[in-house]
């Protein structure tokens, strides 16, 4: 193709979006709502992630071990529990250590274990962190087959809440995105039909003239590809003005007892390349992929 | 430069619309095809432009046997065709000049010959002085001069123009085959599809009768020995 036959198809197709502006209009409005729809399911799902992330850093399971164990037995217990996999922090607490925690714990009412400290009302344990939430059950049964840790005191509820959460915002995700793609791709569909029944006059006499398939078709990839590079960046926009004044409401008003995560919320700037980036890759591909489609059904050449 | 050989076409609804249609038109020539409404003149013109395939029979045009065409050579052999149309088929959003130069841009050629050859074929239809007005701000038969002037701008050797002068008053549809003489005088072959007897029987031109979907005149050894 000649450079300036190039030239010519792009500004066909930028015309061809403002002859059509007000179907263009139309198609942009939408692809703008699920651009930010998909977008905003982005952050939320990165913002949750975060959370749970958080959340599991919180968590942490206590392996009680018997009481009266000798020393051999305690060092052989200690090097058992170190090779158990998905534990990112060991730490040993005596029983005496323990009361003193309890005690603290208690604040005023610590006066009822006083004179125990010295006593052995509590058993050695281990308070260890876990690396991956999602393998607690396999970590705590690797544990409890260690032979002188009598108890385990771990969060299997917590867990449970939390990998459910987890798939159950991945589905929505998925399912959220793959009906809002189909949607985009019959919108830019629209849109390329209707351009084709308007330019239906000048089509007929580019066939009659001897035009290549490609030349015909060309405008149409342009114009899907604009649109769809239109709505990535105003949706892009959007999304960020949005969500920098949601990040200001939560921090002005502690909303709803968010302070605590709230320094584990994204920064917009951290994710902006990579959001724009999908953003535009999704909606060239929406755009270039509904008209090659659509071109191909409304368009016989 | 135009061959039906034996050719028939039956539509899938089983109107049969030619039948065992035979008939040549040397390079130079300047052919009427004539008929009435619904004798199969537009099924003809169909065929000549590849818009349709014939059910049996051959056509040769220009070189290029149609029947074994495939899709993606269909743009060059329209590329060696000019055509012309009853309804003009022009673009209202586009001036003169850009409707003409449409064709060469279609067919990519640069715009240095573009600026070039438009003048020239719009000069040669008498519109040099109408370049920037928009059809809907021509008579009919300026329209028609624009149409011929875009089948014309390349250069074609072989016109085919469809019920030019279905359009267009009486007094101007003399002038557009006028026209097509003196472009017939410069080498371009011209296949004039009508249905004005009249028009026709004003020039002294080869004149082929087709009528319930076959030929049943050709004056073609008439004019010949006349000559």
């Amino acid at each position: 193709m000649r450079g300036s036959s190039f030239g010519y198809l792009l500004k066909e197709g930028f015309k061809s979006i403002y002859k059509n502006r007000v179907m263009s209009f139309a198609a942009i409005g939408v692809l703008v709502a699920c651009m930010l729809l998909i977008a905003s399911s982005m952050l939320f799902s990165i913002n949750v992630t975060g959370i749970l992330g958080y959340v599991e850093q919180q968590n942490e399971v206590v392996a009680f071990l018997e009481m009266d164990l000798s020393t051999e037995s305690k060092e052989k217990i200690d090097k058992e529990v170190k090779k158990v996999d998905n534990i990112s922090k060991f730490d040993f607490v005596s029983g005496k250590d323990g009361v003193l925690e309890w005690m603290d714990s208690l604040g005023d009412d610590s006066v009822y274990l006083e004179g125990l400290e010295d006593e052995d009302i509590l058993p050695d344990s281990y308070r260890l962190k876990i690396i991956d939430i999602a393998k607690l059950h396999e970590t705590v049964s690797s544990l409890e087959k260690i032979k002188g840790i009598e108890k385990i005191v771990a969060p299997i509820d917590v867990a449970t809440t939390l990998m459910n959460i987890r798939s159950a915002i991945y589905c929505a995700g998925v399912f959220i995105v793959t009906i809002l793609l189909a949607v985009s791709i019959v919108i830019i569909g629209n849109t390329i039909k209707i351009t084709v029944f308007n330019q239906r006059k000048e089509i007929n006499i580019m066939k009659m003239v001897g035009a290549t398939d490609m030349f015909i078709r060309f405008p149409f990839f342009i114009e899907g590809c604009l649109l769809g590079i239109i709505s990535a960046t105003i949706s892009f926009f959007l999304v960020w003005g949005g969500y920098e004044l949601a990040i200001n409401w939560i921090t002005v008003n502690n909303a709803m007892s968010f302070h605590s995560f709230a320094n584990n919320l994204v920064e917009f700037k951290t994710v902006a390349l990579p959001m724009y980036l999908s953003l535009l890759a999704g909606g060239t591909l929406v755009g270039v992929g509904g008209s090659m489609i659509f071109v191909r059904k409304y368009l016989r050449v | 430069m135009i061959e039906f050989s034996n050719v028939s076409k039956t539509y899938e609804n089983g109107t049969v619309a030619l039948r065992n249609v035979n008939f040549k038109v040397e390079k130079g020539e300047f052919v009427f095809i004539v008929g009435a409404s619904g004798a199969g003149k537009s099924t003809l013109t169909k065929l000549m432009l590849k818009e349709e395939d014939p059910t049996s029979g051959e056509i040769y045009i220009n070189d290029f046997k149609l029947n074994k065409l495939k899709h993606r050579q269909i743009p060059n052999f329209r590329r060696s065709l000019g055509v012309v149309f009853q309804d003009f088929r022009l673009i209202p959003g586009m001036t003169v000049y850009d409707n003409v130069a449409f064709v060469l841009r279609v067919t990519q050629v640069s715009g240095k010959d573009i600026r070039k050859r438009v003048p020239y074929v719009l000069d040669l239809v008498g519109l040099q002085n109408k370049l920037r007005e928009y059809p809907e701000h021509l008579s009919g038969g300026e329209q028609q001069r624009v149409a011929l002037a875009r089948a014309l701008v390349h250069n074609p050797s072989l016109l085919i123009a469809d019920e030019p002068t279905g359009n267009i008053d009486p007094e101007l549809s003399y002038e557009i085959v006028d026209l097509l003489n003196e472009i017939n005088k410069m080498g371009t072959t011209i296949v004039m599809v009508t249905h004005e007897h009249d028009l026709v029987s004003k020039f002294n031109r080869r004149v082929v009768t087709i009528d319930n979907g076959s030929i049943v005149a050709d004056n073609r050894r008439r004019l010949q020995y006349a000559r």
